[in-house]
């Protein structure tokens, strides 16, 4: 078991997860709330990463955020070095990659929310940000760890984009996903199904847990 | 009656491999993809036989075959694979001299690749010495029998351990192109296969590396045993091997093994 990648994997999927969630949940309450029709617009761009292949997409970053383009040139002269072939390039990748996952449910459910409620608050003044973090957020909470959990695991178990956009650096960019296809690509079976095993027991341990928590803390959940 | 439709259902699926030629299935390596597809044509031209190319890494390859692929004819990087098969008992070199040695078709040739508006100078043994030399792009070590070509020539060099840390590893040698053909990686050690293909060859220079920096990639083909389509692949394996066709491996970057 290689715990480096194991390690490298945990700490990608939560720095993910949490630009995800930050990033969302200002953006699905603007879909849900805003009434511009160019939102609709927006909503279909940030669905389109499920359409590409992830090794597709992965090319496309490689490409785009390469030192050949105006916006890579600038991050390469921002952070010192390229973003492909680093952690930072990972984030980036998985961000754009797990968007869908982390937007679709809090839209979901911020959209199921009684419009009454939202009228009533807008009525006796609440700002955007209280509408978003007192009404909207506690109302969806299960939309919120969904779309929590869904980005984590989702770029737990990432494999396309990381294979094009990261270059395989031991402690950097070699992720489980990696390390499985590597020993699977190397006729490991053995190491491969041990590597395979701990993945799906410790994401069922991770998820028990979450949901666990949302059960206790929510009275009633789901 | 139930069974009977059955028998002839299946009685019809035997007969249909009879009635129309089903193309020949090559499982070939990722640096035959800009070579091979124009000889396939040719020899369809020379015989009636029609034969499709499925490209990916040797290793994949490989791993379909011993999963049931059903290829015909395997044609590797490498002759680690092949011999994997034939010793898997799922391949073989009947009709050859000896059948249990994979048959060398060509061998290849690791090159120095660089982007001609790179800020380094041009590829050279001199540019792997170069403290600006980044990121140098190698196929995965581990399974392309380029990538172990490019470790064998840089631990040679006595490099190695010095760019262990500026190495990116790609998938094949076509994704080992594209890193540097797309700016991320500053040189590459990739197939001449590659560095002569239109694009890579109009955007940068190569530098062969010396020969005698690494052992010779042999590459291997070996016959899929279950295959219904012997012969024609035998006749396939003979235009591979002509002196024709020889010659022109050698102007796509693949020495020619006679």
């Amino acid at each position: 078991m290689d715990w480096q990648a194991f390690a490298l994997t945990l700490k990608l999927a939560t720095v993910t997860t949490a630009i995800l969630l930050a990033m969302a949940v200002p953006l699905a309450a603007l879909l849900v709330l805003g009434r511009s029709r160019w939102l609709a617009a927006l909503e279909a761009l940030a669905a389109l990463p499920l359409v590409l292949p992830p090794t597709v997409l992965g090319f496309f970053l490689l490409v785009l955020l390469g030192p050949r383009t105006a916006i890579g040139r600038g991050i390469t002269s921002l952070l010192g070095h390229p973003l492909a072939f680093s952690f930072v390039g990972l984030v980036v990748g998985s961000v754009i990659y797990s968007l869908p996952f982390a937007l679709q449910p809090l839209v979901a459910g911020f959209a199921a929310i009684d419009s009454a409620l939202v009228d009533a608050a807008r009525l006796l003044g609440a700002g955007p940000a209280r509408l978003v973090f007192s009404l909207l957020v506690p109302l969806a909470r299960r939309s919120l760890v969904a779309a929590a959990v869904l980005s984590f695991l989702h770029t737990v178990g990432e494999f396309g984009v990381v294979l094009m956009l990261g270059g395989d650096i031991p402690g950097a960019t070699r992720t489980l996903s990696i390390v499985l296809y590597n020993q699977v690509e190397n006729f490991d079976y053995a190491a491969a199904n041990r590597t395979a095993a701990i993945l799906l027991a410790l994401s069922v341990v991770a998820l028990a847990a979450i949901y666990a928590g949302g059960r206790r803390s929510g009275g009633r959940y789901a | 009656m139930f069974n009977r439709s059955i028998l002839c259902f299946l009685g019809l699926l035997c007969l249909a491999p009879l009635c129309a030629q089903t193309p020949l299935r090559v499982a070939a390596a990722a640096d035959l993809e800009p070579v091979l597809p124009p000889l396939l044509e040719q020899f369809r031209q020379a015989t009636g036989i029609r034969a499709e190319a499925t490209f990916s890494a040797s290793a994949v390859l490989a791993a379909q075959i011993q999963n049931g692929a059903p290829f015909d004819l395997f044609l590797s990087a490498d002759l680690g694979y092949p011999k994997r098969l034939i010793d898997a008992g799922l391949a073989d070199a009947a009709g050859t001299a000896d059948s249990s040695t994979p048959i060398v078709y060509a061998k290849g040739t690791l090159v120095l690749w660089a982007r001609k508006d790179s800020s380094l100078p041009p590829p050279s043994l001199d540019l792997l010495r170069n403290a600006g030399l980044k990121r140098l792009a190698v196929a995965n070590p581990e399974r392309a029998p380029y990538g172990r070509a490019a470790v064998a020539a840089l631990t040679r060099l006595k490099l190695y351990d010095a760019l262990k840390p500026r190495l990116v590893t790609a998938e094949n040698i076509s994704q080992a192109a594209q890193f540097v053909d797309s700016g991320n990686a500053d040189a590459g050690l990739i197939s001449l296969t590659s560095a002569l293909t239109p694009r890579l060859a109009a955007n940068g220079a190569y530098f062969v590396i010396p020969r005698d920096l690494y052992p010779p990639i042999e590459q291997g083909a070996v016959i899929v045993s279950k295959t219904t389509q012997r012969a024609a692949v035998h006749k396939l394996l003979d235009f591979l091997l002509s002196a024709n066709v020889q010659a022109q491996l050698a102007k796509s970057g693949l020495t020619p093994v006679h």
